[in-house]
């Protein structure tokens, strides 16, 4: 006979983890290899005065499929220094130079992230690159970033 | 800074367009239900990535979509107590009417002065671009209606200190 208990905790079990559809993260092709932009790189770039180069290089590099945040905190910091170092004029040229390695995608990732650490006179600026990179990728450009799950 | 309130606007434009593209989803969960998913977070894969939009530290908009609904939050700039104060006044008498707004949520989310959540219900009712035009216009209204309203008070106040100074 079923004992009588005034527990009520098996209500609270959530039944639906065991169901088969359930819908799981793929851990299969977690690539915790890729180290990202090498830094010393990109910062010779820049000193050089090669900025475009040195954005295209950072975006090539990017740790997208990577699950270690911290590596991602890295490239992320790395990208912005890129994208605020290129001044308003340089932008078209760089955008262009971007969409023909098919970087317009990664580079409006960037953006995104960009915006949540907001600091002195980058939002600005960051609003820019939002602009130029819409004018050139269009609304498919935004929503692949929506709906990519490799996140930047 | 009003160099970068066109931009600002442009950008939030293009990406809530972008992520109002939503579909009819029942709940997986529970039959019959039909529950806006970017609230319940089911599954993982029906919440697509939030995006954050700032124009500077206070200032910014965070849209997260999902597949059958958008939640888009903004935090209105605050520069003094006053302002705090009006916005959160004015927010709140408009989220205690929330029903009349239609797209308005009750509650912001944490971090945030005001949110409003659209579904796909709402798309189908209501032209999308007429929504997101909404949504611009909201933002455009506030700041103006804050700067009024702070205006407006910091006057009585003199009035007032003029009238009882008079006495003396």
């Amino acid at each position: 006979m079923a004992k009588n208990t005034s527990s009520s905790a098996f209500r609270k079990i959530d039944v639906d983890q065991y169901n088969e559809d359930n819908f799981k993260e793929d851990e299969a092709d977690a690539i915790s290899a890729t180290v990202g932009p090498d830094e010393n790189e990109i910062t010779t770039l820049l000193t050089q005065g090669k900025s475009v180069e040195a954005l295209v290089n950072v975006l090539q590099n990017a740790p997208l499929r990577c699950k270690n945040q911290h590596v991602k905190d890295n490239a992320l910091n790395t990208t912005l220094r890129v994208l605020l170092s290129i001044k308003s004029s340089q932008m078209d040229q760089a955008v262009e130079a971007l969409e023909q390695n098919d970087l317009l995608d990664v580079l409006m990732k960037y953006i995104y992230r960009g915006f949540e650490i907001p600091s002195e006179g980058s939002s600005g600026h960051l609003l820019q690159w939002h602009e130029k990179a819409f004018a050139k990728g269009g609304v498919g450009c935004i929503v692949r970033v929506l709906s990519d799950t490799n996140r930047a | 800074m009003a160099a970068t309130l066109k931009p600002y606007l442009t950008a939030v434009r293009h990406s809530l367009t972008a992520a109002m593209c939503l579909q009819d989803f029942p709940s997986q969960v529970v039959e019959r239900h039909n529950k806006p998913e970017v609230e319940v977070c089911s599954s993982k894969e029906l919440v697509l990535t939030p995006v954050v939009i700032s124009r500077n530290e206070r200032e910014r908009v965070l849209i997260e979509p999902s597949i059958n609904s958008v939640r888009v939050s903004i935090a209105v700039k605050q520069a003094d107590e006053i302002e705090k104060i009006l916005c959160h006044k004015f927010t709140r008498f408009m989220m205690r009417r929330a029903e009349s707004f239609i797209i308005l949520r009750r509650k912001p989310i944490d971090g945030y002065d005001i949110s409003f959540l659209i579904t796909n219900f709402h798309t189908e009712q209501m032209y999308k671009h007429k929504l997101v035009d909404f949504v611009i216009s909201f933002m455009e209204e506030i700041d103006k209606e804050i700067s009024e309203m702070k205006l407006a008070v910091n006057a009585r106040a003199r009035t007032c200190a003029e009238e009882f100074l008079k006495r003396f």
